[in-house]
């Protein structure tokens, strides 16, 4: 499989370093790097925001097929901590060699799995200490959730052919529910007129935003407009 | 106690599996009379091959009384194949923040029915608040789980309802099916651990996580040995100099440099938990 580079490609609407860069800001992270494995393309993409002088130095010395925050994190569903991959020798060694170019050994991989066997892997890093880690992680971990699915999906579908098999596929409920979001209802409103709890209507306009790759629920209701899954009003 | 087993450590853990696919066997296959596939008394069917992470209770004797099987919601799951009857033919729901739990079942056999450590009742609770605390701290807010109307009812007495359903309770076997909605706030594991009486910690520390994998036989037998009685202070002695001269061990026999850091490891681990002294270590 080949490395593509999507920072590279000059599509302009697709700067998903800059994505990256924002990520990084908001959440008070030093570096953020993305790894997606397409099955249908037989491709590798992979952008990150690391010093230009680390990136050459992991691809010369191969890391991206041996690096265990990649390989090993692939087969959980957990985002995987830094920490628990301290035991293999392979990742002492990467890390080690990180370290001289300025990378920190905080550090946790969320792995991203999509319908077609594709799988993404979203790491970001910061610089400090154990206990710091762990109360930055706890407070951001369900963003970064959201932000590896985003981006993941988003750079699966700069294939045409995954754009295609992923036409968004929203429930009747979900439709229900965005409709009346669509005609101006609160989400309590739309509980109280589905006799639905709150939350499940909030778990529901969630899994619409996925579907539909809105980061919104305003988004997502254009979106589905867009695409007449529901009317105007 | 609670371990997690995924695909990280899975290959420490054969023995554990095994067990738990021999209670789901028991539990879906013959009980329930799910239509689920039964080989060598084990049921396994193919999102096993997908590295799902496995919630697993164990009681004292290192025996699996519960388990629950969890995967993301954004790739291949029950839901949106086998289980489709469930959701009416209907796109399932995907999100970042929403795990699918199925296989949730106790040893009904092992477990008596009062609400001590080892019935029935704390089992359940136990794994519940386990798999919702575990889902919390991968960034999950909500769980969506598979579940028969008997475990439906049981939640519900357990002060842990559903806040919702998707779909339709559908026939399977002689139970139906239905998937429930779970929030996995502080909250709510807080309402479960107040109702069974759960103190403490959910999760096996590393000693017993050591223990309840392929190569903790040894351990396994000691622990049983002195758990058995309430620990004197000379048995306490007595485990520490075990437990120093299995280190000792450990790492006198190491034959690859991994062993040996895996050795090293395990010194330092139970250092730090003041289950050995640093003078005889």
């Amino acid at each position: 499989m080949s490395v593509i580079d999507l920072s590279k490609i000059p599509v302009p609407e697709q700067n998903l370093r800059s994505y990256l860069d924002t990520v990084c800001e908001t959440y008070e992270l030093d570096f953020a790097a993305y790894a997606g494995i397409d099955p249908i393309q037989q491709t590798i993409h992979g952008f990150v925001n690391y010093p230009e002088d680390w990136q050459a130095h992991y691809v010369k010395q191969g890391f991206q097929h041996k690096d265990p925050a990649l390989l090993m994190a692939s087969r959980s569903i957990a985002p995987v901590d830094w920490q628990r991959l301290r035991k293999e020798s392979m990742f002492e060694k990467i890390l080690l060699a990180g370290q001289e170019f300025g990378i920190p050994e905080q550090g946790l991989t969320i792995p991203v799995r999509g319908p077609y066997g594709d799988v993404g892997l979203f790491s970001v890093t910061r610089n400090c200490t154990d206990h710091d880690w762990k109360l930055l992680k706890a407070s951001i971990l369900g963003d970064l959730q959201h932000a590896a699915v985003h981006l993941h999906d988003h750079v699966m579908k700069t294939n045409i052919l995954t754009r295609r098999l992923t036409h968004p596929s929203l429930s009747i409920r979900e439709i229900e529910i965005l409709q009346w979001v669509a005609a101006g209802k609160s989400q309590q409103d739309v509980a109280d007129i589905l006799s639905i709890s709150n939350r499940t209507v909030e778990v529901h306009l969630r899994s619409c935003r996925m579907k539909l790759g809105a980061l919104t629920t305003a988004q997502a209701v254009g979106r589905a407009i867009g695409l007449s899954m529901i009317h105007p009003v | 106690m609670i371990i997690v087993i995924d695909g990280l450590n899975r290959q420490r853990y054969t023995r554990l599996l095994d067990e738990m696919f021999e209670l789901r066997a028991r539990v879906f296959g013959q009980r329930l009379g799910w239509d689920v596939v039964i080989r060598d008394g084990r049921e396994i069917d193919q999102y096993d091959a997908l590295d799902p992470a496995y919630v697993i209770g164990v009681n004292d004797e290192n025996r699996v009384v519960s388990c629950v099987r969890a995967l993301q919601t954004t790739g291949p799951h029950m839901l949106s194949d086998v289980f489709s009857s469930i959701l009416d033919g209907q796109p399932p729901l995907r999100s970042a923040t929403l795990w699918e739990s199925t296989r949730f079942c106790v040893d009904t056999e092992v477990l008596d029915r009062g609400n001590s450590r080892n019935s029935v009742s704390y089992a359940t609770c136990e794994l519940m608040a386990a798999s919702l605390k575990y889902a919390q701290q991968s960034g999950i807010t909500d769980i969506v789980t598979v579940i028969d109307p008997v475990m439906n009812r049981v939640l519900k007495r357990s002060d842990c309802a559903p806040y919702g359903y998707v779909g339709k309770t559908t026939p399977m076997g002689k139970v139906s099916a239905m998937a429930a909605l779970l929030d996995c706030s502080d909250e709510r594991i807080e309402r479960i651990r107040r109702f069974a009486g759960i103190e403490g910690d959910l999760f096996v520390d590393q000693l017993r996580e050591l223990a309840l994998s392929d190569d903790g036989k040894v351990e396994t037998e000691v622990a049983q040995a002195n758990n058995s009685t309430t620990l004197q202070p000379t048995e306490k002695q007595n485990m520490q100099a075990m437990l120093q001269e299995y280190c000792r061990d450990q790492v006198a026999d190491a034959a690859t440099m991994e062993e040996l850091d895996a050795a090293k490891r395990l010194t330092r681990n139970l250092l730090d938990a003041g289950l050995i002294s640093a003078s005889r270590a």
